[in-house]
């Protein structure tokens, strides 16, 4: 799983994070480096989308919180992919 | 580096982002690789900033008129230069022959030249056998003389002929009169009449003589005109004079012509002191 919106979701599934710390925390659980630009892309469309937003308009270090919506659309995602996690696993051990 | 990749961000995109992704930079150790990464999500997002900004432009119109809004200036390019080719097909049509595409194999021989102009001059040929012609010898020159040679005061000139090119085809051989200066690259023999003795007059003196080449080359005199002492000394040297036999049609001829004889007496004493 290389989304980095997906990536930014999750990361603030558990609370409001800045940009350096998904960043690290991104890095920690999935063991994926994220540029800035890249970081900042997700970001940015994710926040057009409604599915986070600013939790301090006007802060340097700004932190952001998934909203209903984007927490709706991480559900379905990680469903998806847990569906074909199973169902991988599965014909690997039929194998 | 990377503070300045970021200001390729579009303009909106760093009034709303801007502060925050530069206290992300102040808190990253960045490498050439997030340089690379910044660079090029910026020029991303600046392209697609610049094909949203043209939208609006096409919102109000359908997709065929769009399509046409993209393509009009190719097909303005392309009948512009189908009525540019017209017209240079329709100005040509009129100057240019049409390509004959049946091309004949070979080009239609030339026609047979035409046989050479007959004079039938009642006056030229007569049935007198030795005067060729009943034309007066004395012929004005009006400047179309000769010159042939002048020595010791005698020049040899060969006058204009009016009859020129005449063939009398009821004699054999045929005979035909000839300008003799047309028979210089076939004379083999010329003999320059003397001046004669003991007659040195001051002023100029001619003689003309109608002299004939027979099919042996040999020239005999027909006629003079002239004072008989310079005639006789002029008729004494042309009759010395000889020819390549004369050819004409494939046929060898007789040939008549005329010759003026001037002699010239300050010329001649000068040349005898």
């Amino acid at each position: 799983m290389s989304d980095p919106a997906l990536l930014v979701l999750a990361s603030l599934a558990d609370g409001d994070k800045h940009g350096y710390a998904m960043m690290q925390d991104i890095e920690a659980f999935a063991g994926i480096r994220l540029g800035p630009g890249t970081l900042y892309g997700a970001i940015t469309r994710l926040d057009q989308r409604g599915w986070i937003r600013a939790v301090k308009p006007g802060s340097r270090r700004q932190p952001y919180r998934i909203t209903a919506e984007g927490r709706q659309y991480l559900k379905e995602q990680l469903t998806m992919l847990d569906q074909v996690v199973r169902t991988g696993s599965r014909r690997l051990n039929e194998a | 580096m990377v503070r300045w990749a970021a200001k390729l961000f579009p303009q909106a995109w760093r009034c709303r982002y801007g502060p925050e992704f530069e206290a992300l930079l102040e808190d990253l150790a960045p490498s050439w690789r997030d340089v690379s990464d910044v660079v090029g999500r910026a020029l991303t997002l600046r392209g697609r900033a610049l094909i949203e900004s043209k939208l609006p432009a096409w919102s109000g119109a359908s997709l065929m008129s769009a399509a046409l809004h993209l393509r009009l200036p190719i097909i303005m390019a392309v009948i512009a230069h189908a009525m540019v080719l017209s017209l240079i097909m329709v100005a040509s049509s009129a100057y240019v022959a049409p390509i004959p595409w049946n091309r004949p194999a070979a080009p239609s021989p030339p026609p047979p030249p035409l046989p050479p102009a007959e004079i039938t001059d009642s006056r030229v040929f007569r049935d007198v056998p030795e005067v060729y012609s009943s034309l007066p010898l004395r012929l004005s020159g009006n400047g179309g003389t000769l010159f042939t040679s002048v020595v010791e005061g005698v020049g040899i000139y060969f006058p204009p002929l009016p009859d020129m090119g005449a063939i009398d085809r009821r004699r054999n051989p045929i005979r035909r009169v000839w300008p003799g200066h047309a028979l210089e690259r076939s004379i083999t023999r010329r003999v320059v009449p003397q001046y004669p003795a003991g007659t040195r007059a001051r002023e100029v003196s001619s003689v003309f003589l109608e002299y004939l080449i027979g099919t042996d080359g040999s020239v005999k005199v027909l006629r003079t005109s002239g004072p008989a002492l310079f005639a006789n000394a002029a008729r004494a040297a042309l009759e010395r004079w000889e020819y390549q036999p004369m050819r004409f049609e494939d046929d060898i001829i007789e040939v008549v012509s005329r010759v003026e004889v001037r002699f010239d007496g300050a010329l001649a004493n000068a040349a005898a002191q």
